[in-house]
């Protein structure tokens, strides 16, 4: 009784730190940097291993499936941000504004963060949304929604972070913007060159599907024609 | 059980939820306790919405009785456990000062309005599943009086929150007050770290906060509907054989849609 109490005691503790640092994570108090990108990483492989679990609607749950797409997720996040960072420091520094590079990393760092813990806050709606259909394109356009509203929310506390940067110097507007629209297309292609991220239940599992290497612009809009016309 | 059905009680009298008693920004009550009152309701709305089945088939429908019994609270278990942690995340994105455990305490006490509604009508459920033959009328009925006491429940959910914000506002107000007096007699204090979101002034937090709330409600009616229909059957098709769970298809608006229709007699296929 008495050591139950005590663990109970511990875990609410602990429940109500991480809680605090969540919240102040969301209110974009510094944190140091190690921690922001675990949040990333945590959250973001979470939504990543429920996202592989489509499979299983259908009585065919990949374990592997799980871990390849608890894997890709964060891999997405990570790569396509260290892809854009260095055309965005040179664009910075171009523009004389390398002396604010380290708040403006901490932003971009700190709303990877934020995406990874919306989308996982997100993630039993992909659940829910697999149980409610057999459908195997549609639960992909479900997942790209999802990833759209956290995009979109991480965009909305980038540009609040952003804020006094750009009080400061217009340009990191410009900036900004040319950011997100970069992240953004690289963003797309690379999870369509990641995929399959859901996992076909009639096809094998495998971490990269095998085929051509084709442009994701072009199969999204394919997709979205067949789901309109069919 | 008789302290957490007092709770209840209090919570529909509405003394819980008094603006004095929400001084300190949490509403006060035993979430535990409830949860156990809400699942013995759930549990109680479940029997009387199986009950179809045993007026229509006699003792071969218990399969059905006792699957429906649980399916009620389960469906509510998931419908919060699906809705729960994106309105936590997106509050404290917008900077509300709402915690984990007060959001909590918020939706399980509107869950226990709901709930309790929902089980007060359980009973005339339970009449006209003794006294009807039509599936379809059942289908309808019991949608209409989970949406009853849904919006109930909403109801309260929302008017709770505004009571909150009006009491912490007063509290502020009194604090602040205190505030000013200490800073007239010159203690210099920290300033405060200016975060990302501390911009807004506390009205706009309210407004986004009372937003989300807004939203999350109609995605809450969205997703019990649709999580309805994946734990289907509640009621039992009078010629189909018992099964726990059906195949995945269509989805709940195309499915009461169609019921309307059936009901009355508007589909060519009858």
């Amino acid at each position: 009784m008495e050591a139950g109490l005590e663990r109970n005691f511990i875990m609410s503790e602990s429940v109500l730190r991480f809680e605090a640092t969540l919240r102040s994570l969301m209110r974009g108090a510094s944190l140091p940097g190690r921690q922001m990108a675990c949040f990333a990483f945590i959250g973001s492989a979470f939504y990543g291993a429920l996202m592989g679990t489509y499979g299983g609607f259908s009585g065919h749950l990949s374990l592997a499936q799980m871990l390849f797409s608890a894997i890709k997720v964060p891999a997405l996040l990570l790569i396509t941000g260290a892809l854009c960072l260095p055309g965005f420091l040179v664009a910075n520094a171009l523009m004389g504004l390398a002396d604010d590079w380290p708040q403006a990393r901490r932003a971009l760092i700190l709303s990877q963060a934020i995406l990874a813990i919306v989308l996982a806050s997100l993630s039993p709606f992909t659940l829910l949304f697999y149980a409610s259909t057999s459908h195997y394109p549609a639960a992909i356009l479900f997942n790209f929604l999802i990833f759209a509203i956290a995009s979109f929310t991480a965009q909305n506390v980038l540009r609040r972070l952003y804020a006094p940067l750009i009080a400061k110097d217009a340009r990191h507007l410009a900036l900004l913007r040319g950011w997100l629209a970069l992240y953004g297309f690289t963003a797309v292609q690379f999870a369509y060159t990641l995929r399959p991220f859901v996992g076909d239940p009639t096809q094998p599992v495998a971490f990269f599907r095998s085929g051509a290497w084709d442009n994701a612009y072009v199969v999204i809009i394919k997709m979205i024609w067949n789901l309109v016309v069919n | 059980m008789t302290k957490a059905i007092g709770e209840l009680d209090r919570l529909l009298r509405g003394e819980t939820t008094k603006v004095e008693k929400l001084k300190r920004g949490v509403l006060d009550v035993d979430a535990s306790g409830l949860a156990i009152v809400i699942l013995v309701l759930g549990l109680f709305y479940g029997a009387c919405m199986g009950s179809f089945g045993i007026a229509q088939r006699g003792l071969s429908a218990v399969p059905q009785l006792i699957a429906t019994t649980g399916k009620v609270p389960l469906l509510f278990l998931l419908t919060l456990i699906v809705t729960f942690p994106s309105l936590y995340v997106f509050n404290a994105l917008v900077g509300s000062r709402l915690t984990l455990v007060s959001t909590m305490r918020l939706i399980v006490a509107a869950m226990a309005i709901m709930l309790a509604v929902l089980s007060s009508l359980g009973t005339i459920v339970a009449f006209f599943s003794v006294s009807t033959n039509d599936y379809y009328f059942m289908l309808i009925l019991n949608v209409v009086v989970f949406s009853v006491s849904g919006l109930l429940g909403m109801k309260f959910l929302l008017h709770t929150l505004h009571r909150l914000t009006i009491a912490q506002d007063a509290e502020d107000f009194a604090a602040r007050a205190t505030q000013a007096k200490t800073e007239a007699e010159a203690i210099p204090t920290a300033p405060m770290p200016q975060g990302a979101l501390d911009k807004m002034s506390d009205q706009a937090i309210e407004t986004n906060v009372t937003t989300i709330f807004r939203i999350w409600i109609v995605v809450f009616g969205l997703v019990g509907a649709q999580m309805g229909w994946v734990l289907r059957p509640f009621i039992g098709a009078p010629h189909r054989d018992f099964t726990l769970f059906r195949e995945r298809d269509s989805n709940f608006f195309e499915a009461v849609f169609s019921s309307l229709a059936k009901l009355l007699h508007l589909s060519a296929g009858g």
